[in-house]
């Protein structure tokens, strides 16, 4: 932790806080009038008015009545919950009364939606937009990460580990996964990128996920995951210049720390031990003599090792932005800086910084040509941590300490080895940590071009523009020589230094007609893109270079070279697409919709894929039959649409040749291996039909989404596992389907002027389902020991295996049960279903145990405010979903090691202690390690995911100079998880939980200044 | 002037834009197509060739372990740790266990490696303008192939023969009675023979120590023993001895370790090396499996091993009684507990002093939980490993065929009633023992024969088991505690591979 460095962006904040009050002053006149309701003509209390030039503003009185000291020229936003905002530029004129039309902004909102812009009442699709200030109350390097349980259908599993991404899936998982072809496209300013890792997140304006095909379709072949569409933060035309400070510290803490068996507790499970076959209570004795006896009980080692406690630290986190936002009649700006720094809360050399610059430049240089340029700079910083830490802390025993200064040579610190007891392996997960060194810099630069022209003023315009993401990763990976004893050492300095750099490209040209005709509304967008994504990647390793200095960690100035290990690789791949759209409205009653893209690409042997979509939407509210009271809005949509999915692996098409080297009379001789397994690939395709609804009810208070769709991926990319030699192939053999209902609700209110109050909540459900698999009755995946099986009806890799009933509890029940005679069972090993009746336990006694996919998703948040205090709180959870404890099953294949808290406790150890868990002695035994709903454990749960408290001190004059408008803000980010499973987190994305980086709570105090 | 611009930009722009298309058809980058070779280069044709042995020599450390444990000449060791595998050497079988899906996967996948790399240098022999080695070559492979397949058909009996590099033609494919496999590799070698060089492997200047004409005879020895066709086994075994070419190595305790490597007893090996460099690449089998869990090597600083692997109690009484004093101490490292263990039979409570945890080579082995004895086969001298190395027993060779075998192949054979054209039972047998420092013995019988093979060739690749199982010998197995029967003679399918070939179902 070294805080200090961080702290000159404090002082650069408060530099510019002291600055400002001087530099604004003019001439200013008090307006005054009455706000009313247009319908009823009953004046409107609490109405805010702003000034946008300033951020500051009023409320009306209970007579509807306000008073503004504002200056000639300045724009005003009159905006009431359940009425159309207003924005009005102020005159001369002093007494301004407005008549507010009772509607819905949320209606009138523009919705970006892929190559153009479409107004939310517009829609026949599913989107939902999330805004800037939604975003921002997470503390997060990661934007997604902040859309956690606020998007129905989306499931989002964050990592804890500093930088990197979490995993994003829309409306389950539309591709086989595995593949790292389960996330969707992101569209950042025009540019697609895989992951938005290095965005700043007060950069974002809003974030829009595009779910159902009708709204995606329009990105084809990228678009099957779904299509989240990232649009930054811009300056408005006649804004002076807004200069605010946002940033936040805080500290990030584990929580739901596992709770491992502790010295005692292991000691006893050793001794129950059979002697015969385990001699592992000789390592007990041998810890024993080493480390002496405890005083406490004199038959356990003076060692109580709690390996999770040792290996975590509280780690800050902390984030710093700058911006200036304006605009003057011709031109608007938004240039920004952004510091972001987050310590891993793994006590290694584990963090992530990134330093980001943008700039937004939008100009009109003629009355029929506008361009524009943007820019983001990214340079980040991040040290990986060593994941194998959270296995081995895991696994290390507890009689074994940190460090031993008994260890002769021990080189450079003490380290404690296990092999010194007895053990195979030395176990502690210090030297790992300590000695290994991972560092990456990121630099993205992503910059954004484009001409428009207006070709018929309002109706015809063409648009071009360029596009690039040039990313340069440089990797360097250090381990550092140490000596713990003869297994347990790195007698070399190794270095391997890996220089990728990608170069993508993107060009559009978008012909956009729109007009209305009477009372039909036509809008038709035509275009093309090109596509270029040139990756390269250059690798080499060396060993013993001087280590002490970090500065010498060159290549160069190593020893050896290591010839062999030098690589490098590249691809180049080409895509060129053609799309449009057509929209069309009668009186923004009747809705359609449709889109076309003919997607090419020179990834596979297939070159051309098209695909349509089609949607409706009936607007019955606008319908003179209608008329319900308490609901204003009510619209029907449906939608059918292709996608593609291409972010599967690029196929081979033929077999392919590698190198090898073996040896003959002592000399290396390079041979060659021709794979005779090989991919033929073509894109996924993802059919989805849509039907939903959007309703706003009770003047507006209550908004209403519900949507159900139905998702099949056609010719699913599967890895098939190789008959006989095992291995898998990637092949289009599969129809999968996710179905699903989403629910969002809103209810905006207000008690009295002084309290707001906002209520939503969001439900998803999912059904993930194999529908066919051409002619196989199911395709294995997982690992032989842990067996997943895809099964016609099943979900995707549900869990395999045989369920338990029970443990044997005595001598007598083994007898009386022919399957345990059979199998030499004891009393403590667990008793299976013989699901077929055939008196045999074997391969047909297996079933499905469960799936990795949450059934249902939830989330709901309130927000509440009361003069300047705003409190907001989310909540999320999940259920439905199994998780298979890989730890445990770490056992299979070593079992020097120690077992966790839950185990160790409620383990079988004589007649009725456990019907759940097995023996010392069973768990060592291959009856208990197949897999059985052993290891597969619930793993729903419910989270409190942000609580949020803000106090905001207004724009005032004060001391003669403004004070600016400011913001104090206290954020507890996921404080508490509530859970089942025997592990840190319940997030594991696929299910399969070996050494997931623990998520920690974040504590901040954030600070927002509006000069 | 707007107008004149815009359709002069909008012209550009199309035309650049389809100039664009013919960039879809350009095939992947950093790879090459098999279409990309040049096979009219027969020059490389050894290529695929070498990746065939590369393919063979790379073994997982849990294959030769899992192949070889369950005779009575070896016990699991390494206690505590993967019970199955100790159960396996108790005959309790879990077919779930994933060292069983190891082996099959593996061994089969070499086998396919193989055939496609015959099918790579067909490709070479169509182009090839004259005389070219690829009928030589193609048959190395099948030898190697055949050994392979012979080893699976050991482990599960009835197995599966592939004869394309399309692991996906067997899932229609039924399994082949053992018997019928066996024959399927005699058959195999005897086409494979006539191509081969005459030579010792040794003797091979391109390939030193690749297969030869001998090595495939010793293979059609090894069928034809599981066979019981001791003619074919005499007639085989005959022919290498015949050839004058082959000769024990004359120290047996330095043929297990590095002086041994390539010499003229050998006549398949796994081959291994460090290239006697300190650092840097070497490719090696992981011999830690073997290694005992602590000792005191005479140089400092190189590491022990697992602890599994453990000759057993049995063997040692075995050698003890037969005074074979250089074959015991050559194959067994004894522990300080491990000796003790064996004094405890008043029988042996006077050992001689070279029962000791002293090796031969002055390295001392120390007492470890795990087991009482490790593998000396399975060992390198500390001073004989290249310095710089830390690694148990580093790149040590493993031996696969010695001529000691067909020796005794071969007098078995004729004790059974087969007839020789070369030497005779006694003579064959006598040859071993004389090397061993053990007095001549005469009118050897079948039983005999097989002791000696137990002296001779314990600790490797199961042997022992097999030899127990053909002569069905099963009270040998019945010791220490375990009961075999013939219905425990075969490992049980893998369930990972009864999941995906329906022939393993019926």
């Amino acid at each position: 932790m070294k805080p200090k460095r961080f702290l000159p962006f404090f002082f650069i904040g408060f530099f510019f806080w002291i600055l400002t009050p001087s530099l604004l002053a003019q001439d200013e006149i008090t307006y005054t009038g009455q706000v009313t309701a247009g319908d009823s003509g009953e004046p409107l209390i609490g109405v805010n008015i702003l000034i946008l030039r300033t951020g500051s503003g009023t409320q009306t009185d209970f007579d509807g009545n306000y008073e503004l000291v504002a200056q000639p020229g300045d724009s005003i936003q009159i905006s009431y919950i359940g009425y159309d905002p207003i924005l009005y530029q102020l005159g001369v004129e002093t007494q301004l009364d407005f008549s507010m039309e009772s509607g819905n902004q949320m209606l009138e909102e523009i919705i970006v939606v892929g190559y153009g812009t479409q107004k939310q009442k517009d829609l026949t699709s599913s989107i939902t937009t999330v805004s800037s200030e939604e975003i921002m109350k997470t503390p997060t390097g990661q934007a997604m990460q902040s859309l956690q349980g606020k998007v129905a259908g989306m499931q989002i599993v964050s990592s804890g580990a500093p930088g990197s991404a979490p995993q994003v899936r829309v409306r389950g998982i539309g591709s086989y996964p595995g593949g790292n072809n389960e996330a969707p496209l992101y569209v950042v300013d025009g540019m697609f990128f895989d992951n938005i890792d290095f965005l700043n997140t007060s950069d974002i304006a809003t974030i829009s996920v595009l779910k159902d095909a009708s709204a995606a379709a329009i990105y084809g072949v990228r678009a099957a995951n779904g299509v989240v569409l990232i649009e930054t933060k811009s300056g408005r035309q006649d804004q002076p210049a807004q200069i605010t400070y946002n940033g936040y510290y805080g500290v990030q803490v584990a929580n739901n720390v596992m709770k491992m068996a502790n010295s005692q507790q292991f000691t006893q499970i050793i001794s129950e031990l059979d002697p015969d076959r385990f001699p592992d209570y000789q390592f007990i004795l041998n810890a024993m003599q080493r480390y002496g006896r405890s005083r406490v009980d004199p038959n356990i080692p003076d060692v109580n090792t709690d390996w999770y406690s040792k290996i975590i630290r509280p780690a800050p986190i902390q984030n710093h932005s700058i911006n200036v936002t304006g605009g003057g009649s011709s031109a608007t700006y938004a240039l920004g800086a952004n510091f972001f720094g987050q310590d891993g809360i793994l006590d290694m050399k584990n963090e992530y910084q990134r330093f980001n610059l943008r700039s937004k430049v939008d100009y009109q240089a003629l009355d029929w040509l506008n361009l524009g340029g943007n820019m983001i700079l990214s340079n980040g910083t991040k040290y990986s941590p060593e994941n194998t830490a959270w296995f081995r802390a895991y696994l290390a025993v507890p009689i074994l300490p940190v460090l031993d200064e008994q260890i002769p040579n021990a080189f450079p610190d003490p380290y404690a080895s296990a092999q010194y007891l007895g053990y195979r392996g030395g176990q502690n997960p210090f030297p790992a940590m300590e000695y290994n060194d991972n560092k990456e810099k990121i630099r993205k630069l992503l910059a954004n071009f484009y001409v428009e022209v207006d070709l018929i003023p309002d109706k015809l315009s063409f648009k071009t523009t360029y596009n690039h993401n040039f990313t340069a990763l440089d990797l360097r990976n250090v381990d550092l020589p140490y000596f713990s004893s003869p297994g347990f050492q790195n007698p070399d300095a190794g270095i391997r230094r890996t220089w990728s750099t990608f170069s993508n490209q993107i060009w559009d040209n978008i012909l956009t007609f729109k007009d209305q005709y009477g009372a039909h509304g036509l809008t038709i967008m035509g275009g093309a893109s090109y596509r270029d994504e040139a990756y390269s990647q250059l690798g080499a390793s060396a060993r013993n270079f001087p280590t002490d200095r970090e500065e010498a960690w060159y290549i160069d100035q190593a020893e050896t070279i290591v010839v062999d290990a030098v690589g490098d690789g590249g691809s180049h791949q080409y895509g060129m697409s053609y799309f449009g759209r057509l929209s069309y409205n009668f009186d923004h009653k009747y809705l359609l919709y449709g889109t076309f893209r003919a997607d090419g690409s020179s990834k596979y042997q297939q070159k051309w894929g098209y695909f349509p979509t089609v949607g409706a939407g009936w607007v019955l509210s606008q319908e003179d039959f209608f008329d319900v009271a308490g609901i204003d809005y009510l619209k029907l949509r449906g939608s059918w649409g292709e996608l593609g999915n291409d972010n599967i692996q690029a196929s081979d098409g033929a077999r392919t040749t590698q190198v090898v080297n073996t040896v003959f009379g002592g000399q290396m001789v390079p041979g060659t291996q021709t794979s005779n397994v090989f991919s033929s690939l073509r894109w996924e395709v993802v059919e989805e039909l849509n039907f939903g609804l959007t309703a706003n009810l009770m003047d507006s208070r209550m908004t209403v989404d519900a949507d159900y769709y139905t998702r099949d991926t056609k010719n699913a990319a599967i890895r098939v596992g190789i008959p006989l030699i095992g291995g898998t192939v990637l092949r289009n053999v599969g129809v999968i389907r996710n179905a699903g209902f989403e629910l969002a609700l809103n209810w905006t209110d207000k008690i009295s002027d002084d309290w707001n109050y906002q209520i939503g909540g969001n439900i998803s459900t999912l059904k993930n389902e194999v529908r066919d698999l051409f002619g196989q009755p199911y395709i294995d995946g997982g690992s032989a020991e842990f067996r997943q099986r895809s099964i016609v009806g099943q979900p995707v890799l549900a869990f395999f295996g045989r369920e338990v009933t029970g443990v044997y509890q005595n001598q007598s029940e083994i007898e009386a049960d022919p399957i345990a005679k059979d199998n030499n069972l004891e009393p403590g090993d667990l008793k299976f279903k013989d699901q077929n009746g055939d008196g045999v336990m074997d391969g047909e006694d297996r079933v499905i145990l469960g799936s990795y996919f949450p059934d249902l998703m939830y989330g709901f948040n309130l927000g509440m405010s009361f003069r300047s205090f705003n409190l907001s709180a989310n909540f999320i959870g999940q259920s439905g979903n199994s998780i298979l404890n890989r730890k445990r099953g770490e056992y299979i294949f070593t079992n020097d090691t120690n077992l966790d808290a839950d185990l160790a406790v409620n383990r079988w150890h004589g007649e009725g202690t456990s019907d759940k868990y097995p023996s010392a002695n069973g768990l060592r035994k291959g009856w208990n390690q197949s897999l059985s709903d052993y290891y597969i454990e619930d793993g729903s749960f419910f989270r409190i995911q942000n609580v949020t408290l803000s106090y905001t001190v207004p724009g005032t004059t004060l001391l003669g100079g403004n004070f600016p408008e400011t913001t104090l803000t206290l954020t507890a980010d996921r404080p508490v998880t509530i859970f089942d499973y025997n592990g840190f987190n319940p997030e594991v994305a696929d299910g399969i939980d070996r050494q997931t980086y623990p998520i920690p709570s974040v504590y901040t105090v954030g600070l927002n200044v509006k000069f | 002037m707007k107008n004149i611009l815009i359709s002069f930009c909008a012209t550009a722009a199309l035309f650049i834009m389809f100039s664009c298309h013919d960039r879809l058809d350009r095939p992947a980058e950093n790879r090459t197509f098999e279409e990309a070779i040049d096979y009219s280069n027969t020059s490389e044709m050894d290529a695929p060739l070498i990746g065939a042995y590369a393919a063979f020599q790379s073994r997982g450390w849990e294959q030769f372990p899992l192949i070889s444990v369950r005779g009575d000449d070896v016990n699991n060791g390494g206690l505590g740790d993967q019970q199955p595998f100790a159960d396996t050497d108790k005959f309790r079988y879990d077919k779930g266990y994933w060292m069983y899906n190891s082996l099959w996967q593996t061994m089969y996948s070499d086998i396919i490696d193989g055939n496609a790399a015959k099918e790579q240098i067909d490709l070479y022999a169509e182009q090839a303008t004259g005389s070219n080695p690829a009928a030589q070559y193609k048959a190395e492979i099948d030898v190697l192939n055949a050994y392979l397949l012979f080893n699976i058909a050991r482990v599960w009996s009835d197995v599966f023969i592939p004869e394309t590099s399309n692991p996906s033609d067997l899932l229609t494919a039924e399994v082949k009675p053992k018997t019928e496999v066996m024959q399927y590799i005699a058959d195999q070698m005897n086409a494979a023979i006539p191509l081969l060089p005459d030579m010792r492997p040794n003797q091979r200047t391109d390939l030193p120590g690749g297969v030869t004409k001998h090595t495939a005879l010793a293979v059609k020895a090894l069928a034809n023993l599981e066979l019981e066709n001791y003619q074919g086994v005499a007639d085989a075994t005959s022919q290498i001895i015949n050839s004058g070419l082959f000769k024990l190595y004359p120290d047996y305790y330095q043929l297990f370790k590095k002086p041994g490597e390539l010499s003229d007893e050998n006549l398949l090996q796994f081959q291994y090396s460090d290239f006697d460099q300190g650092t840097g690449t070497q490719i090696t089998y992981l011999t830690a499996f073997f290694g005992p869990q602590k000792w005191e090597p005479k140089v400092e600083g190189i590491n022990g091993g697992w602890g599994f692997y453990e000759p057993s109690l049995k063997y040692i009484k075995f050698m003890l009684d037969r005074g074979d004093r250089e074959r015991l101490v050559t194959s067994v490292l004894f522990t300080p507990r491990g000796i003790e263990e064996i004094k405890k039979d008043p029988n042996y409570a006077d050992l001689p002093d070279w029962v000791s945890n002293e090796t031969p080579s002055g390295d001392v082995i120390l007492d470890y939980a795990r087991a009482l004895f490790a593998s000396g086969k399975h060992y390198l001298p500390s001073d004989q490993i290249t310095p710089g190395r830390k690694s148990w027993a580093n790149a040590q060779n493993m031996k696969v065929i010695r001529y000691a075998e067909i020796l005794l192949m071969h007098a078995e054979a004729l004790t059974r009633g087969a007839t020789s054209t070369a030497i005779t039972a006694d003579a064959a047998v006598n040859l071993v023992r004389e090397r061993a420092g053990m007095t001549p013995l005469s009118g050897v019988t079948s039983a005999q024969v097989l002791d000696e093979k137990l002296a001779e060739l314990g600790m490797e690749w199961g042997i022992r088991y097999y030899d127990m199982l053909r002569t069905e010998n099963y009270d040998e197995l019945s010791y220490g505690g375990r009961d075999f029967s013939a219905d425990k003679a075969y490992l049980p399918y893998p369930q990972a591979q009864v999941d995906v070939l329906p022939g393993l179902s019926k």
